[in-house]
């Protein structure tokens, strides 16, 4: 316990020096702003600002990246609210009865208990993640080659079958993601591979190439495709605050959001995205008067933004502790401290304490801010919701190519992007979810280094996977997970979750 | 959302022409993978060679994309999605400009041009609107990046501002004074 205190402070000491609270402030108010823009997401935005991160030292670049996270989520839930569109793919439930509560008026309330509860949320979930953190570490120091190889195909099958659409096709698609890791020099023997003589790939291909294309620029393309109408609620927001009434329907289902939110956002995959809808479908449940949901009943808000934030930040923890992003934005996170030297894993707590409790505290600072910065700034969100997309998507565009032209200085990787960004579009052509691939690519080196060590060790047996039992049992977790998702009766819960969610 | 009105029809020979077209996307990939790693080593269990898991990732590949395109044959699924032509050709053209110019002509054409290229993708673009937006979005990024972020990226390569800049440096020389100064 003491520990936990030390760490706590020492982390606050990092928080709160000014150059990174400036920073916390810019990612948690661009993180809002995207938030609230429809056809913007926390993806596309981190990609665009990893190439500004490069003259920032790791861990201001990691808390203002955090930042822009869950500063989506609070910013998604405006939107849902005000003008009934998901800022957010996690902001889906709150347009439910959010909208509904605008309609009558009560917007302020509405955009009130979404943030008092995210704060709430957040704190609670701050703690987890500092209380989690030292025995998950422990326990992962155990872990040899093997285990750790395991550990991320369980990870990659966790977000295989959390996520929407066919399971093979995710699994496929994060096999052109390993695919695609490989491109670049071999580290053991020096060799070039898949670089086809490009030299300008000699070094691999960027993180930051891939994001931006297949999450910037094929976004941008499909958002072109579907024009949106947007109904801005124009009846006043009225009050702000939320009466002792509200507070007190409210008070359970933020807890239960909470738990529900946190206990969910630790599994890999997007478990952070269903949250929302299990403690939408949880509060209805054990309402008193279920009618009153779909019709303005504020647990309908309170407990899914709650679960919505929760979940942001107990994402973290497997990022943190054992080093593998459950999500693709967490992909970018490992992306951006690859690109910093920073080797994510177990050793992050030891080897760079600074920047974990630093991390730790920001979050919590980072709430706090999230909750001055949205209830005064909603008139500005809401002025920012009328520019027309025709502006919007040439700006992001350029900033984009910008982006990636300085990472490299190379006109070639800009050029790479646009492909990457054509690749993508085909890929939610074909029918494929682009997000996999990214975790397939940030893990792939990772995963072929922990495949060597394991089979020198081992000697060439394949049987180490199956002796070790922390391996054997991991993999044997994952053979589980496919199976049921392919059990028919769970494969139509499966699609019921995701029916939800259009 | 599954709907009736997007499946392919009854009879057909593809049943399923979303999954055909995967497939074949797959199997492509997994063809152009592997002649990357063509002659690369294999190597043996105990010491894996450079080539072992691009080799056997591409076979993977590959081996899904061909159950897809059996399983298009047998199960009814979706049609193809229609792909648009505009969006898709302005936006990466805007792209290709941008890298086109960048170095020779620098970030003052580049970025209006790239805008302005992009714009194009969306049919309710007004010319008028893009060029002032175009120009405006250029010098916010410009100043962003350049100045704020110190991040090298050519401005004005050919020196088309060539009279403005030196009371550019002064004004910058000034602004860095006074903000200095206060502290």
């Amino acid at each position: 316990m003491v520990d936990l205190f030390n760490n706590l402070a020492l982390g606050m000491a990092v928080a709160l020096s000014f150059k990174n609270l400036l920073l916390c402030f810019v990612g948690c108010l661009v993180g809002t702003l995207i938030g609230v823009l429809p056809g913007v997401g926390p993806i596309a935005t981190i990609t665009m600002l990893l190439p500004i991160t490069f003259g920032i030292d790791p861990t201001g670049a990691l808390i203002m990246l955090a930042g822009i996270y869950y500063g989506a989520q609070y910013g998604g839930s405006t939107t849902s609210i005000l003008v009934n569109i998901p800022g957010e793919a996690t902001s889906v439930v709150t347009c439910l009865d959010g909208h509904q509560m605008a309609k009558q008026g009560r917007a302020g309330v509405a955009l009130g208990i979404a943030a008092i509860g995210s704060f709430i949320a957040g704190c609670v979930a701050t703690l987890v993640i500092a209380a989690l953190a030292a025995p998950l570490t422990r326990m992962a120091l155990l872990f040899g080659p093997a285990d750790y190889f395991a550990l991320m195909v369980l990870g990659l099958m966790f977000a295989v079958v959390l996520a929407r659409g066919s399971v093979w096709k995710a699994i496929a698609v994060i096999l052109v993601g390993i695919l695609l890791s490989t491109v670049g020099t071999d580290l053991e023997s020096g060799e070039e591979r898949l670089t086809f003589g490009w030299s300008e790939v000699a070094d691999g291909i960027d993180v930051a190439v891939i994001a931006m294309g297949m999450f910037g620029f094929a976004e941008i393309l499909r958002n072109l495709e579907t024009s949106q109408a947007r109904d801005v609620v124009h009846a006043a927001i009225g009050n702000l605050l939320p009466n002792r009434q509200d507070m007190a329907q409210s008070a359970m289902p933020i807890a239960r959001g909470t738990f529900l939110g946190g206990l969910l956002g630790l599994l890999p995959g997007n478990g952070a995205v269903l949250g929302p809808f299990a403690s939408y479908t949880l509060e209805k449940k054990l309402a008193k008067d279920p009618s009153r949901f779909g019709r303005g009943a504020i647990e309908g808000v309170a407990g899914p933004e709650s679960a919505n934030n929760a979940g942001a930040q107990t994402a973290f923890i497997p990022l943190l502790t054992l080093g593998i992003p459950p999500n693709a934005v967490m992909a970018l996170m490992v992306g951006a401290m690859q690109i910093h030297g920073i080797i994510p894993g177990p050793q992050i707590m030891t080897k760079q304490p600074n920047l974990f409790w630093g991390m730790v505290a920001s979050m919590w600072i980072g709430n706090l801010m999230l909750l001055v910065i949205n209830l005064p700034l909603i008139g500005v969100w809401v002025r920012f919701l009328k520019v027309p997309y025709r502006l919007m998507f040439p700006a992001i565009v350029v900033l984009c190519c910008i982006g990636i032209y300085t990472v490299n200085n190379s006109p070639f990787d800009v050029i790479l992007t646009a492909g990457f960004g054509l690749f993508g579009y085909a890929l939610v052509k074909f029918g494929f979810e682009p997000a996999p691939l990214l975790l397939g690519f940030v893990l792939g080196k990772l995963m072929e280094e922990k495949l060597r060590q394991a089979l020198v060790i081992s000697r060439g047996s394949f049987m180490t996977f199956i002796d070790r039992p922390l391996s054997g049992g991991l993999l044997a977790l994952s053979l589980v997970l496919v199976v049921i998702a392919i059990v028919p009766s769970i494969r139509k819960g499966r699609e019921e979750v995701f029916q939800g969610a259009d | 959302m599954r709907d009736a009105s997007n499946r392919a029809p009854r009879g057909a020979a593809i049943r399923s022409p979303i999954d055909f077209a995967g497939g074949l996307f797959l199997l492509a990939i997994a063809a152009f993978g592997y002649a990357g790693a063509f002659a690369l080593p294999f190597g043996q269990l105990s010491g894996i060679g450079s080539g072992l898991l691009p080799k056997v990732v591409a076979v993977l590949v590959a081996a899904f994309g061909a159950v897809l395109v059996v399983q298009s044959l047998m199960i009814t699924g979706d049609r193809l999605e229609q792909w648009s032509i505009r969006a898709p050709l302005y936006v990466l053209a805007s792209v290709l400009v941008f890298a086109a110019t960048v170095r020779s002509l620098g970030l003052i054409v580049a970025g209006p041009l790239c805008f302005i290229a992009a714009a194009f993708a969306d049919r309710d673009s007004r010319p008028l609107e893009a060029m002032i937006a175009a120009v405006v979005a250029t010098l916010v990024c410009g100043f962003l990046f350049k100045e704020l972020l110190g991040l090298p990226i050519p401005f004005d390569a050919t020196g088309i501002l060539g009279p403005l800049h030196g009371p550019y440096e002064a004004l910058k020389a000034a602004a860095k004074a006074l903000v200095l100064g206060s502290f």
